[in-house]
């Protein structure tokens, strides 16, 4: 290829000079080469690549208007139509983070190049990871350097239409794709390996990404269950019979909330099982099975309960992604507390 | 969360979770009469609702047929 790399590069209006927060609110402008951070970055990029021009714009504008940002930016890209877009870094600035990545995915959406780099908990990582490159920084403007080092190598190599390695060889953070290569040494004999520096108390590293399950704070204890409202979550997939609302059996992208508010409990004749991941007849010979309505009106009857709310949700938990399955809990969560539920059951088959 | 695969419950961070019968009936169990079926689903939902009023740490396993026991932890 001939000629220096042409690099866009992406800040927000800190970084290009605007201003602080009084200034966040402004949208997308473009300055002629390196501003700010972009200086280094040239420096860091080497000879022949140069910053052509510096998109910069208000976090707040980008976080409120994202859809008018993107245009603007894909406006410009289109008009200079750079080898590689570079974005931050934004180290731990959740909306600049966040704008990092909607820039990168304008970029990659013309068929540009792009990166970025920010604080691996950012939320424009942990949001956006999926299918754009992002390079792990610390949380403060003190590793600038040290971020623009680890970064300009690799959009150089983008810039230049080159596929970059795994993650894990390129020191970016996983993007969540998976690709076939060959390791050099069949499995069973890594696998060997892996055991014995087991045993020998030597470390070792699996080829198996493990992503440890969130924490969540238990909720505090309801003082008195008799003046409490309980509602039912059922994770079983437990439909209207004949499922007219069109569940799927798996993978479910949306659920269900149905109203109990008449009902004493869940006949075989209206409701049933729906759930690709276990064996349905039983529960639809008894729905109460896998959402236990018949008991807690009787505990309601005995005072035992305050109140069964009057809405169920429902949906079949199986080969869902963690992701999908977090969304529609958050979901389910927020309509409970609207409805001023104190305690929720959730059965899960 | 009533669940008869409770280790995944509690591995996956669920914090009050209730040993259900079975995966295909977890409140409940049809080989039993339809009395004694029922009593036992009820115990299940109780103890369920029982956890709802205690505090707890961490995940929490809490299991109906061991009466009288204390709660298992995760970890």
């Amino acid at each position: 290829m001939s000629g220096p790399l042409r690099i866009v590069h992406y800040v927000n209006q800190f970084f290009g000079g605007i201003g602080g927060e009084d200034q966040a609110h402004v949208g997308v402008s473009v300055r002629a080469g390196a501003v700010g951070p972009g200086r280094v970055l040239e420096k860091a990029l080497g000879d022949d690549a140069r910053v052509e021009a510096t998109l910069v714009c208000g976090d707040n504008f980008a976080s409120e208007n994202e859809a008018d940002a993107a245009r603007a930016i894909g406006a410009e890209l289109d008009r200079l139509k750079p080898d590689v877009l570079v974005a931050g870094p934004a180290f731990g600035s959740g909306r600049y983070g966040l704008a990092c990545a909607l820039a990168c995915k304008v970029a990659q959406g013309r068929g540009i190049p792009a990166i970025t780099a920010m604080h691996p908990e950012n939320p424009g990582a942990s949001n956006a990871r999926r299918g754009i490159y992002i390079v792990p920084t610390g949380a403060s403007t003190t590793s600038m350097q040290a971020a623009l080092d680890a970064l300009a190598p690799l959009a150089r190599r983008l810039g230049r239409g080159q596929t970059l390695g795994p993650s894990e060889a390129e020191g970016y953070m996983p993007r969540g794709t998976r690709r076939v290569h060959d390791r050099g040494r069949p499995g069973y004999q890594r696998a060997l390996d892996m055991l014995l520096d087991k045993l020998h108390g030597r470390p070792y590293r699996s080829e198996v990404p493990y992503a440890p399950p969130e924490r969540v704070s238990p909720a505090p204890p309801i003082a008195d269950l008799a003046r409490a409202r309980i509602a039912m979550v059922t994770t079983g997939g437990l439909v209207r019979k004949g499922n007219p609302d069109r569940q799927v059996s798996a993978n479910a992208v949306r659920y269900h909330r149905h109203t109990v508010a008449e009902l004493e409990s869940l006949s075989p004749a209206e409701w049933e099982a729906y759930h690709a991941g276990y064996f349905n007849h039983i529960v639809n010979s008894n729905p109460n099975y896998i959402l236990p309505l018949s008991f807690l009106r009787d505990l309601e009857r005995q005072g035992k309960v305050g109140r069964v709310h009057e809405y169920i949700y429902a949906l079949p938990g199986v080969s869902t992604p963690v992701a999908v399955s977090a969304g529609h809990g958050r979901s389910i969560a927020a309509d409970l507390k609207a409805g001023r539920v104190d305690g929720a059951l959730l059965v899960a088959t | 969360m009533i669940s008869a695969i409770y280790n995944f419950a509690l591995t996956t961070g669920a914090n009050r979770v209730i040993r259900g019968a079975r995966i295909e009936h977890v409140c409940g169990d049809p080989t039993l009469s339809a009395e004694k079926d029922y009593a036992f689903g009820m115990r299940i939902v109780t103890t369920a609702l029982q956890t709802l009023t205690i505090a707890v740490p961490g995940p929490t396993l809490f299991d109906p047929m061991a009466s009288g026991k204390e709660a298992a932890h995760a970890s």
